[in-house]
Order: C-alpha cells, then structure tokens, then sequence
C-alpha cells in the first residue's frame, strides 16, 4: 500500500468521523429543542352602562303646611335613562333625601317617597306621562326595584315621584335635594 | 470489496443504529383557547381549568421522557388600545398523563402555571390545561379582547 493511499483513507475516516459526530450533535440538539405553541385568550366585553338625569322632580311653588305631591307618571316626575347593553339584565339603587335644603344649608323641608313612587320603562320613551304596565313595571317601590329590570331597545328609563311636606312655618326659598341612582348589570 | 466501501457502509450501520436513541422531537399543540365569551363591564368571569372553555394543549413525544412545562401569560387582554386585565391562579393548571386525557380529575391537578411544571410524558404524552380570570371595569370599552397565551416545552434529557 503506498502512502498516497494510506493517507487518503486516513483522511477518510477522519471526514466520516466528524460528519458522524456533526449528525448526532445535531441529533442530540434536536432532541433538547424547545417546542412552542401559542394559544390565546379572548373576551368579548359588551356595551358599558350609561345613566343620566334626564329631569329632575320639579315640585314647583309650594306653599308653607301644604304638602304637594308628585305622583310618577306626572310630567313633573323624575326622569333617569339608562343605557347599554340591550336586553341585559340591570340592578338599580336609588339613593333618595330626607329632607331639601336652602342652598345655604339653613332651612330644610322633608321630602318623602313611598312605595309606590317609581316606574321603570323598558321602552325608554322618557315620558312618564304615557306609562302604563305594558311598557315595564308601573307604580313601583323606588327601594326596591324589579329583579328582572333589563335595558330595553332603546335603553330603559326610570321615573320618579315624590312629596314634599313643608312646615307652617318654612322659610322661604328655593330647596333641593340629590337623588341618586346607581345602575350596574347583573350578569343576565 | 474495498476498504472505502466498508467504511461506508460501517458509517451508515453506526448512524442508523445510534440515532433512535435519541429521543424524537417533542410537539405541542393547542386545542382549545381560553374562551371568556361575553362580558358586562364591571363583573369578572373566571373560566374554571376544568371547563370546556378552558385552554387546552397536547403535549407529544417519547413516552417516559421528561419535560418541562413553561407558560408565558399574558396580564391583560387586549382590544386596540383598550386593556383588560387577566389573571391566572397559582393553582390554575392541570395536567393528565393518560391515554385517555380526564380533564375534570387529571393526574395533576391545581398546578402553578407561573412556575415551572416537570412531568414525564405518558403513553399519548400529555395534556394541560389553564383556566384565568378576566376583570372588566365598569366602564371597559366593548368589544373583543385578546392575548396570546404561549406553552413552551423542552426535554430534559432524563
């Protein structure tokens, strides 16, 4: 064997030799490979609740020891209008005064609402005076609203009555009071 | 027959034999994602990691190979610009290494999904599963949110 042949075949075992090892370096990498697969999390959020005072009770000019009623389906009744999701189901609490008072904070007047004092219309006609048991719940307690109140096609509006009761000797004056209600869904 | 040709063919006998030793290439796939569905702004909805909505990914490879388990979890979703958060319990993720996966009783359940989880692969490899939380303010902008949640596996070489 001369020596062209003994280093050629030298070099051959040294060429499969570390071909050998470059394919099972690539094998063993390959088998601590990472895998990766994304997934994803998705949520559909709905419309946001919206509310407003769309009227306040307006109980006019009263006169001392004469109290005056507004009844819930008056033109003068309270309007909220709550809108958002359509056909969702609603929770609502109204946070009502005891008492007007002079801006000034020095006289008071007690204001009362029974429970009879408030509708819901599921209509959201924000009119009191065309409300009738077709459109919602009529003639309602405003401390305890319906459980199954929903936002209707075109948001659904609460309405308000109230009485006021001045005293013999009330001061005169222009008396207020906030009226609070807070609307949030339900989950239905 | 020269000596060339018998190196060669040495060489291909010492390929074919060595390389099945090596474990094949692990793979994972998703099957389901964490489906929240629809929310109302302002009431959280959790997804349970035993419900069908649930996300769920199959883990392959060689059976009695272990494996590492890492999640990359996102912390909100997403809609445009609009964020909502998104949370993960620390006991949110199951894991069965069955041929026939049993997701409301797995092998592994209540599993960290923020740490790394270390399991060998069964039979049919494994499953997982992650459940999450998803917080909508009361005044979340509608619409449909979104975020990558992304598994990576790796042998261990044991």
């Amino acid at each position: 064997m001369n020596m062209k042949r003994i280093l050629n075949l030298r070099i051959g075992i040294v060429l499969f030799g570390l071909l050998t090892i470059l394919i099972l370096f690539t094998a063993v990498s390959n088998s601590f490979a990472q895998e990766v697969a994304v997934g994803s999390a998705t949520a559909t959020v709905l419309t946001a609740l919206a509310i407003a005072s769309s009227s306040n009770i307006a109980f006019g000019n009263v006169y001392q020891g004469i109290a005056t009623t507004i009844d819930n389906t008056d033109a003068a009744a309270g309007i909220f209008k709550v809108t958002g999701q359509v056909d969702a189901g609603i929770s609502l609490y109204f946070q009502l005064p005891e008492y007007l008072s002079l801006s000034d904070g020095s006289s008071r007047m007690t204001v009362s609402f029974n429970s009879t004092d408030c509708s819901v219309d599921t209509t959201g006609a924000d009119s009191p005076t065309t409300m009738n048991g077709t459109k919602g719940w009529l003639d309602g307690d405003p401390r305890s609203f319906p459980g199954a109140a929903q936002i209707g096609s075109a948001g659904t509006s609460i309405y308000l009555g109230g009485k006021v009761t001045p005293s013999l000797y009330q001061a005169a004056g222009s008396y207020s009071g906030d009226i609070i209600l807070t609307v949030s869904y339900n989950g239905t | 027959m020269n000596r060339f040709w018998i190196l060669i063919i040495i060489y291909f006998l010492i390929i074919a034999t060595t390389l099945p030793l090596f474990a094949a290439d692990e793979s994972v796939t998703v099957n389901n994602n964490l489906t929240f569905g629809t929310m109302f702004p302002g009431i959280p909805k959790t997804i349970d990691k035993s419900s069908a909505n649930a996300a769920e990914f199959s883990i392959g490879g060689d059976a009695g190979a272990e494996v590492t388990i890492d999640f990359s979890l996102p912390t909100y979703l997403s809609s445009g610009s609009n964020n909502m958060q998104i949370i993960f319990f620390t006991d949110g993720c199951a894991v069965d290494s069955n041929s026939t996966p049993n997701q409301s009783s797995p092998t592994y359940d209540d599993l960290n999904p923020w740490q790394t989880l270390t399991y060998d692969l069964g039979s049919s490899g494994l499953t997982v599963w992650i459940g999450g939380k998803a917080v909508p303010g009361f005044r979340q902008p509608a619409g449909t949110y979104t975020a990558d949640i992304i598994l990576t596996v790796q042998y261990t070489g044991l």
